[in-house]
């Protein structure tokens, strides 16, 4: 709608919700008030359908493995102690992808396709970070 | 009927300054230097050069002030323009319509770069200094997601868990890119590459070793475009632009490589062909998985079966549909889009010495930005469109 403004927010005011959320070691996502579309990145107007009524709901934290990538080594010192590690795309049932982590305690193989699970761990800046474990049995051998 | 731009344009000059590993220049003077080469190819002067486009690459080093230091005077057409990896297929393309429509009569298409620093490595030039974001931003490098290469590397580990697609596939289209460029003497990587070095070769983010994924070179790439009738008289055999086309999105959510088979669609569609017609092609291979995935999509062989295709040795030397006879960017040097675009023209001129290839009459370009966000495809040929 032509009557809207999306006004500029700072970054970090603008991801406050989601950080609240995590700390209580709950996803929350953008949800458009007016088209029901899940949006990730943040941003300031819904990209479905242009409306800047942008509320913030609880992701259920269930979702599926688009991809995965194993990292063994990096540079950034807030992975030391962490490595190897498994990254992660994840689809969230609600629709959207985010970049996410295997959980350090998930020792067993993950493919694409399979379900898994949201918690979060904490990096060693203090970032909340989006991991998953899998599901049992949730395993899907042909991955969609 | 047939899109009036199909055939309409031809590139007419070619301009490469050394490329690699060459310190101690700026991209604006490599930029210059490309220019001036193109235009001596293409047997202009500089005050009949009216049209400049350009591509700065990841050091940003050029600008609209290139225009003051080659001191062109005659421009009305100009713009700097930027989607990564399918900005010099853009390029042309908006060359090639601004020639066909009057605006410009001779545009000239450069892209430079100089990342590198001496003693400093590839990766540190091209993301080492990554700013923090802030907000949500700052959690993608808490994770370990550092600049491109994991998002394509987790996109080509769902190919291989989907499809079976196997870590020697990939290793296939690297010793492929080894294989052209130790036919070509301004690759940088020319010694023989085996498949037990590619698999030695460290990890980035498996399934990427190091050798998936592109070199860090400095230097300029330039190309001309203008109308095939006034291609026709200028020193160098012409390279007609038969069929462009370009795909976008930004939804990472959605990222997808269909971006590729739309882009080709309109391309093959615009130069009257489809994908059993082209000869050879130029394919962008920032990592080895871009190439895979490009030519399922580009139909050169069905969707999974880029793998097996690769294997087969199709893109090597000797096979069906030599890809990336310069080395690539793999191999040979990383100037985003005009890697493959400047190896098109050099195909389709019959310039490339110990690696042309005899069957060059339709060469597929492909140039691809961001992570699958930006496509670009174009297809060019020695042969004016009867």
């Amino acid at each position: 709608m032509a009557s809207e403004v999306a006004k500029p927010i700072d970054p970090a005011e603008r991801a406050r919700p989601y950080f609240d959320a995590a700390a209580r070691g709950v996803l929350a996502l953008q949800r458009c008030a007016s088209c029901g579309a899940c949006a990730f990145p943040l941003r300031a107007r819904c990209p479905a359908c242009g409306s800047t009524a942008l509320e913030w709901r609880e992701a259920a934290g269930a979702g599926r493995v688009f991809g995965h990538g194993r990292l063994t080594r990096s540079s950034a010192p807030e992975l030391e102690g962490k490595l190897p590690l498994t990254l992660l795309l994840v689809d969230l049932d609600e629709g959207v992808r985010i970049p996410a982590r295997l959980a350090a305690s998930e020792s067993r193989a993950v493919r694409a396709g399979d379900r898994v699970t949201l918690s979060f761990e904490t990096s060693g800046d203090g970032t909340p970070l989006p991991v998953f474990r899998l599901d049992p049995g949730g395993a899907a051998r042909s991955a969609s | 009927m047939r899109d009036s731009l199909a055939g309409a344009t031809a590139i007419c000059g070619l301009g490469m300054t050394e490329l690699g590993r060459v310190y101690e220049r700026t991209a604006s003077d490599f930029a210059a230097e490309a220019v001036l080469a193109a235009l001596a190819d293409a047997g202009l002067a500089k005050d009949e050069l009216d049209g400049l486009l350009l591509n700065a690459g990841i050091s940003q080093g050029i600008d609209l002030s290139l225009v003051q230091t080659l001191g062109l005077r005659e421009l009305s057409l100009l713009t700097q323009m930027n989607a990564y990896g399918s900005s010099a297929g853009q390029m042309v393309q908006y060359a090639a319509m601004a020639v066909h429509h009057g605006l410009a009569r001779n545009v000239a298409c450069v892209f430079a770069d100089a990342p590198l620093v001496r003693g400093q490595r590839a990766g540190q030039a091209y993301g080492g200094a990554r700013a923090r974001r802030p907000g949500l931003g700052s959690i993608v490098p808490s994770l370990g997601f550092a600049g491109p290469i994991p998002f394509y590397a987790l996109h080509a580990q769902r190919h291989m868990d989907v499809y079976g697609t196997t870590q020697d596939q990939l290793g296939a289209i690297a010793l492929s890119a080894r294989q052209w460029a130790a036919r070509n003497p301004r690759a940088t990587m020319r010694e023989p590459l085996s498949l037990a070095e590619y698999h030695a070769s460290p990890w980035v983010v498996a399934p990427f070793h190091v050798l998936d994924c592109c070199l860090v070179s400095n230097g300029a790439i330039c190309v001309i475009v203008t109308g095939a009738e006034r291609a026709r008289d200028r020193p160098r055999p012409p390279v007609y632009v038969h069929g462009v086309g370009q795909a976008h999105q930004l939804e990472w959510n959605d990222a997808s490589p269909s971006l590729a088979q739309r882009s080709s669609r309109a391309a093959f569609a615009m130069a009257g062909c489809g994908p059993a017609d082209i000869e050879q092609c130029q394919i962008y291979d920032c990592y080895t998985f871009t190439v895979l995935t490009t030519l399922e999509d580009y139909g050169f062989c069905k969707r999974g079966e880029g793998g097996p295709f690769a294997e087969s040795g199709a893109l090597a030397p000797g096979g069906a549909l030599p890809m990336n006879t310069g080395g690539g960017m793999l191999s040979s040097y990383y100037m985003w889009g005009m890697t493959p675009i400047s190896e098109a023209v050099i195909q389709a001129r019959g310039d490339g010495g110990a690696r042309q290839v005899a069957r060059n009459g339709r060469v597929a370009v492909s140039g691809n930005g961001g992570i699958f966000n930006h496509h670009a495809t174009l297809v060019l040929s020695p042969h004016a469109l009867g």
